[in-house]
């Protein structure tokens, strides 16, 4: 809250909850941010992969399995792969709708506290 | 005025060990209840900021650890299943590790009943592959509820933080506030 001359508006429990309900979208904004990153490389690890193994011609394959890399045939790998990248990319594009809800929730609070506070309130990013 | 001690219509007074900051109706009515002056008022919401901030920062560690458990739970749940897999097909399990850095060596695992787990302190105990796979799956539902209690504890913490932070604002404007109309008096 910036500085008033004492004629700003009250703040009451309702705008309270408001604010902390902003802050909270705000750090799970942020926090999707990062998680959208590590999706988005993961698919493209995935993609790489996926290139890797059309490329390659041999029948056994080093599949990394926890910290072991498993010898396994080639069409076990091309199936798990597959698998992983359609996983991987429901999983990103279900990040991305939660950061569009998160966003438009953000909005719509702002117009509440913009509105009764004005400039009393900052909630842009630093 | 209502009362400036944390009460039950504005939420819980405090969340496993984690006192609530009380909500300020009135700044003026706070103050006087509270029986501090403005700058006494100020400084004990700003410790108070500060051990909420301790707190979160032990939180934040535990969070991480969590974190980093569970895809090593996962992990560990996978190779259990690709040895049943092979089992099952009656194949030998041929897979390449780390011996040391850089140096990778093979290894042959043939009908394996059963896989010894790490189970921390210097333990390892060997299991059957379906205990093994109830025990690791046992730990990865624990750590996943422990995770959203945790959440849910640094959610409760940062508003609390928010309603001290907002507090702090108000009590500072209010001072602002009277010391201009003790001036205006002053003038007229």
């Amino acid at each position: 809250m910036q500085q008033g001359d004492g004629t700003e508006a009250q703040v009451t429990w309702e705008d309270q909850q408001n604010i902390n309900r902003f802050g909270r979208l705000n750090n799970r904004l942020h926090e999707l941010q990062d998680e959208i990153k590590l999706a988005k490389e993961a698919n493209e690890n995935l993609d790489d992969a996926g290139n890797e193994l059309i490329l390659s011609d041999e029948d056994v394959v080093r599949f990394q399995i926890g910290e072991v890399f498993a010898h396994m045939p080639r069409d076990d790998v091309e199936t798990r792969l597959e698998q992983m990248k359609e996983d991987a990319a429901k999983k990103l594009e279900r990040l991305e709708e939660e950061k569009e809800s998160i966003l438009a929730q953000m909005a719509e609070l702002k117009k509440i506290l913009y509105g009764k506070f004005k400039d009393a309130i900052n909630l842009e990013e630093d | 005025m209502a009362a400036a001690a944390a009460s039950t219509p504005q939420g819980v007074a405090e969340r496993r060990g984690i006192p609530a900051a009380a909500f300020v109706e009135d700044v003026e009515a706070y103050l006087r209840q509270a029986g501090l002056d403005v700058n006494s008022a100020l400084a004990f919401l700003q410790e108070r900021l500060q051990q909420y901030k301790i707190v979160e920062m032990k939180l934040l560690a535990q969070q991480r650890d969590l974190q980093a458990k569970i895809p090593d739970i996962e992990k560990c749940l996978d190779i259990v299943a690709a040895l049943q897999a092979k089992k099952a097909l009656g194949e030998a399990l041929i897979a390449d590790f780390e011996l040391s850095e850089g140096i990778y060596s093979r290894a042959k695992i043939e009908d394996t009943d059963s896989v010894c787990l790490w189970l921390g302190a210097n333990v390892m105990l060997e299991y059957s592959c379906d205990e093994a796979n109830a025990l690791l799956k046992k730990n990865l539902g624990n750590a996943k509820a422990s995770l959203e209690v945790l959440v849910a504890d640094l959610q409760f913490l940062r508003d609390q933080q928010t309603i001290t932070q907002v507090t702090i604002a108000r009590v500072f404007n209010w001072d602002v506030h009277q010391r201009r109309s003790k001036q205006a008096v002053k003038e007229t």
